[in-house]
């Protein structure tokens, strides 16, 4: 094997570390495309049986953002095996207690049940906020487009632009500014 | 005193003003107005100063469909933000703050001339949009204005489905991890 082909074959099986930023992200929706990298779906030598998924980081998981009532509606379920010992934790309990656990359940689930999935769960890394270790960031090569636009809030556009900002509403004739 | 002088000149003004002949104006009242207060030695002057509009410049409108003969007499013409059909955001809040007194309330119909229909997607947009905390500095004084600081499911990060405005009864997000 010629060294140009040697070296496109590690390229081809090696494992890429990917960088996934939660910030204003749907867990449900973004575990979705997280899967595809773990699994390895994106490649196209993907075969359930060869070992070609990669690794995800993901941070800022403290600042995900849950659609309309879904903090407060969304429930999980957990049964310790005793009688009675049924518990339904509302979504914002739940991020209370820890900020990583409701992207990590929503990734768990999105993926089918063998006994793949706590392997490829294995190579999922989940930090509530900007800090990542540094023998983790090292690796990090790719990242992974956000599905959802991070919101500017009204006070952090400087007054200039609000004021040079196209009009669409003007005030009627006889009105008294406040 | 000041507040003495106040109280004075409004009854005065009630006195003579409260009659049944009252604001009679041979012309119109027009442009914009801002009430100026002014004390000089013991006098409050309070007086209503026409001022022009910062936004007149900056306006877009569509532009006037072409007249169709038959059509065009019979149907009302779409309100402006009908005309322009724009696809607006809870997360547009340049647009949004446009509609919004300086204390955060929705302005009234009468004011934002919109039809109906958009005036009420234009107040669910900003009720959105102040829930989500993206207009801090316009929201009401009595709501909890950063989200970080509000209680339980209040203080993460939410975002809104624009479809859901119109929507009678909003269904349950479909779940296909669900067992």
């Amino acid at each position: 094997m010629s060294a140009a082909k040697r070296v496109q074959q590690w390229a081809t099986f090696a494992r890429t570390w990917h960088i996934f930023d939660c910030k204003w992200q749907d867990p449900y929706d973004s575990a979705n495309v997280i899967k595809k990298y773990l699994m390895g779906l994106h490649k196209p030598i993907y075969h359930p049986m060869n070992d070609s998924g990669d690794v995800v980081v993901c941070i800022n998981s403290k600042e995900i953002a849950l659609r309309g009532d879904e903090w407060r509606k969304r429930a999980y379920f957990h049964h310790t095996g005793y009688p009675g010992g049924a518990s339904w934790t509302l979504a914002w309990e739940l991020h209370n207690k820890d900020p990583t656990l409701i992207i990590k359940k929503a990734v768990y689930r999105s993926m089918k049940g063998n006994l793949q999935r706590r392997h490829t769960m294995q190579r999922l890394f989940i930090y509530p906020g900007e800090e990542v270790p540094h023998d983790v960031m090292q690796n990090v090569t790719n990242q992974i487009r956000q599905l959802r636009f991070v919101p500017t809030r009204l006070d952090h556009i400087p007054e200039e632009v609000t004021k040079t900002y196209p009009k669409v509403m003007d005030f009627p004739e006889d009105y008294v500014l406040k | 005193m000041a507040g003495l002088v106040r109280v004075g000149f409004s009854l005065t003004r009630n006195a003579i003003f409260s009659t049944s002949i009252r604001s009679i104006a041979t012309t119109a009242q027009l442009n914009l107005k801002a009430i100026r207060e002014q004390t000089e030695g013991s006098t409050l002057i309070i007086d209503g100063v026409t001022v022009p509009s910062p936004r007149t410049e900056l306006l877009i409108r569509a532009e006037p469909p072409v007249q169709d003969t038959a059509l065009s007499t019979s149907e009302k013409p779409p309100c402006y933000m009908c005309a322009l059909g724009l696809d607006v955001k809870h997360t547009d809040v340049l647009i949004l703050s446009q509609f919004v007194r300086t204390d955060g309330c929705m302005l009234p119909r009468r004011i934002t001339g919109l039809c109906r229909r958009q005036q009420k997607k234009m107040g669910k947009l900003v009720a959105m949009a102040q829930k989500a905390g993206l207009m801090m500095n316009l929201t009401p004084a009595n709501c909890k204005k950063d989200p970080t600081k509000r209680r339980d499911y209040k203080k993460f990060n939410t975002y809104f489905d624009e479809r859901t405005i119109f929507m009678k009864k909003i269904p349950k997000p479909v779940d296909r991890f669900k067992r």
